[in-house]
């Protein structure tokens, strides 16, 4: 067994920092309810980084360790699923980037403000639908990414897939849901651990308080454990292994998200405070594909089928 | 869910019906402003008409404006109210009449009480709170803050910060240093301090959930006369903020209380999703202890000054609203239109993060139930 990042995988990843940098990404100054950055979207878009894992000798792992790194950044950019449910398709037969949503293709999905394409998962079958912008109605949402729905299906090109890429869409969509989670947990805990370092009360950094201590140490051992099941699913790209991911990464979040905001006080919950550029966007991926108890069973299913 | 027998619900039957009958009558068609001067307008109309129609300050004094009625009339208006869907009373209007006035009632002077009082009631004036400060959170007693008394006037010089409504209030529950030798609990002071005066400078702060109702307020030689704003005695601000804080940790939020129960039986009736129904089915188990324990404990804080229990109480209440509207943006799901607009379940669930920072965080909560309810020995801070 291999933990460390191989040669191409240190590459990808410097590059990356470099493209970060040139980019110039910061919080925005101003509170804001959605940080989505079309410049970057575009800026990574361009210099293939969405498209490693379709390159050779790089695998869908390489692409999961962009989405967690990218996850990490205060604004938001269409990567996950470009990076990782996009390859499922012949270059160049969808134009990214994607919003997916399950059953109702007129729900609100993240990032249809943006999209191109609608992936609609309906269990047995897949609608690819190429999305025009201005049909598309803006949805007024808290959850940090551009929410958007369709009014109608009305005159837009539709295709329907089978049931084996519609299972490959969702299983790819599980893993887009745990890497890009564990990357935004990592973010959220760094920015509490630097609040309670610095933050005295009672003449003492609050992180010294063991109620605080106990409590962080659990957020980051649920953070490390996330991250180590969404890297074996992206490079199991197994049903089991993404299902299982997904369920954890989601089970985690509430607890995650009240405690780290919790030990940050009243500064925590406002808008001049960078958390919640993280944990909004956590709280939108709770419910997705059914949520945590949805992913269990699909594990379970995928894992056991006679019993399940 | 059955009411909880600890009290003669069927005698207040005749107040229930009135209760309800004025309520369907008075609610405003209008939904409530969450900052700003157009919230100010609102809480103080709904105040004003609560005022007039006899529904205000049901336990406060009948000499300075209440009804002097009991606390079971009192839970059974908030029933009511919480029935009707009345704009929700975490608002404007919630320092003045949960623990600003109450204090003054229970350490204010008779011309304190005259003045005040019945102008918190008939919906007259807001009031904000000013305990916090950037350096002193938790930890209350390290403020610095600081009056000096020049002749029969305290002036004041500091910066407190996470007060409420600030912006659109006409008073603050004030606690400074007044004795500049002094450490920690000693030497504070706890003043009516009117925000008009100048040298008070107040910037808003806006929360995650949307709205600018907090504020930092800022003081440069602002000038108190003593007489008119001192409450409890220089120096005895602390006893004072103690009795401002059981009332924020105690009864402040049965109304509260009383509404989360009403929204978790509303979030019971419309869920139909098989995975989140084992959820609901505890959050209705909590919600039906939480109405046994917070009717429990403000009858029995009746005429008197909430004793630490209610920190258990607030504590539960505090995470138990959490829960709920968590549960609601799952169960609803993003888009939805219960989740919408300005009262929807997403800022109830953004909003509802706030419930176990103030008024003490769910940590001071924990100490105050470990040492002052539980007996256990004191750690040291």
């Amino acid at each position: 067994m291999d933990f460390e990042p191989n040669e191409n995988q240190t590459a990808i990843l410097d590059g990356l920092e470099q493209l970060i940098s040139s980019q110039h990404v910061e919080a925005p100054k101003e509170g804001v309810l959605v940080a989505y950055s079309a410049s970057l979207d575009a800026e990574l878009a361009a210099s293939g980084f969405l498209d490693i894992a379709r390159e050779e000798d790089f695998t869908l792992l390489d692409a999961a360790l962009v989405v967690e790194r990218l996850a990490r950044l205060p604004v938001s950019a269409e990567v996950a699923f470009s990076a990782l449910v996009g390859p499922l398709f012949p270059a160049g037969s969808v134009q990214r980037p994607f919003a997916l949503v399950s059953g109702n293709p007129l729900a609100p999905a993240r990032f249809l403000t943006e999209a191109r394409t609608l992936l609609v998962d309906q269990g047995d079958e897949l609608l690819v639908i190429d999305v025009d912008p201005s049909r598309v109605q803006h949805i007024e949402s808290l959850f940090a990414y551009p929410y958007g729905k369709l009014a109608s299906l009305d005159g837009l090109p539709l295709r329907k897939m089978g049931a084996e890429l519609a299972a490959a869409v969702r299983r790819r969509w599980r893993l887009a849901l745990a890497v890009e989670g564990a990357g935004l947990m990592q973010s959220a805990i760094d920015t509490v651990v630097d609040h309670v370092t610095n933050r005295f009360q009672f003449n003492r950094p609050l992180g010294s308080f063991q109620a605080i201590q106990h409590r962080l140490a659990m957020a980051a051992g649920k953070q490390q454990s996330a991250r180590w099941l969404a890297l074996r699913a992206a490079w199991a790209d197994s049903e089991a292994d993404c299902a299982l991911a997904a369920g954890y990464v989601q089970d985690a979040i509430p607890t995650l998200v009240y405690d780290l905001h919790q030990f940050c006080g009243a500064m925590g919950l406002t808008l001049e405070f960078p958390l919640h550029f993280w944990t909004y966007r956590l709280k939108a991926m709770l419910g997705e594909l059914g949520g945590s108890s949805a992913q269990a069973r699909a594990a379970a299913v995928a894992t056991w089928p006679d019993a399940a | 869910m059955p009411d909880v027998n600890v009290m003669p619900i069927e005698s207040l039957d005749h107040f229930r019906a009135d209760a309800r009958v004025w309520l369907e009558a008075n609610i405003p068609s209008q939904s409530a402003p969450l900052e700003g001067p157009e919230s100010r307008a609102f809480v103080l109309e709904w105040q004003r008409r609560m005022f007039q129609g006899g529904w205000a300050g049901l336990t406060w004094p009948s000499e300075y404006g209440g009804r002097s009625l009991s606390v079971a009339q009192q839970i059974v208006w908030f029933e009511e109210y919480a029935r009707s869907g009345a704009p929700s009373t975490h608002n404007a209007s919630f320092v003045g009449i949960n623990h600003a006035g109450p204090t003054i009632i229970a350490c204010g002077s008779e011309e304190q009480k005259a003045f005040h009082l019945p102008r918190i009631l008939s919906g007259d004036v807001i009031w904000c709170q000013g305990f916090s400060e950037p350096g002193s959170g938790s930890d209350l007693a390290s403020l610095r803050t600081r009056g000096r008394v020049e002749g029969d006037e305290i002036v004041i010089d500091g910066h407190k910060i996470w007060s409420s409504y600030a912006d659109i209030a006409d008073y603050q529950e004030l606690l400074i240093r007044t004795d500049p030798d002094s450490s920690r609990h000693r030497g504070l002071t706890w003043l009516i301090c009117p925000m008009v005066l100048p040298g008070i400078t107040v910037r808003p702060i806006k929360t995650m959930a949307g709205p600018a109702k907090f504020c930092e307020v800022f003081y440069d030689q602002v000038r108190v006369p003593i007489a008119e704003a001192v409450v409890g005695g220089i120096g005895q601000g602390w006893q004072t903020a103690m009795a401002t804080l059981s009332f924020e940790r105690g009864t402040a939020s049965l109304a509260l209380q009383i509404s989360l129960v009403e929204k978790v039986e509303r979030l019971a009736s419309d869920c139909t999703d098989p995975t989140i129904a084992p959820r609901l089915a505890d959050l209705r188990a909590d919600a039906a202890a939480l109405k046994a324990m917070s009717y429990s404990f403000a009858l029995a804080s009746e005429n008197g000054t909430p004793g630490a229990e209610g920190s258990l109480i607030r504590l539960y209440f505090a995470e138990l609203a959490k829960r709920a509207s968590d549960l609601a943006v799952d169960l609803y799901g993003i888009g939805a239109p219960e989740l919408a607009g300005e009262h929807g379940w997403a800022f109830e669930y953004l909003d509802a993060f706030s419930e176990t920072i103030a008024g003490g965080t769910a940590e001071i909560q924990r100490n105050i139930i470990g040492e002052r309810v539980l007996g256990l020995p004191k750690g040291k801070a």
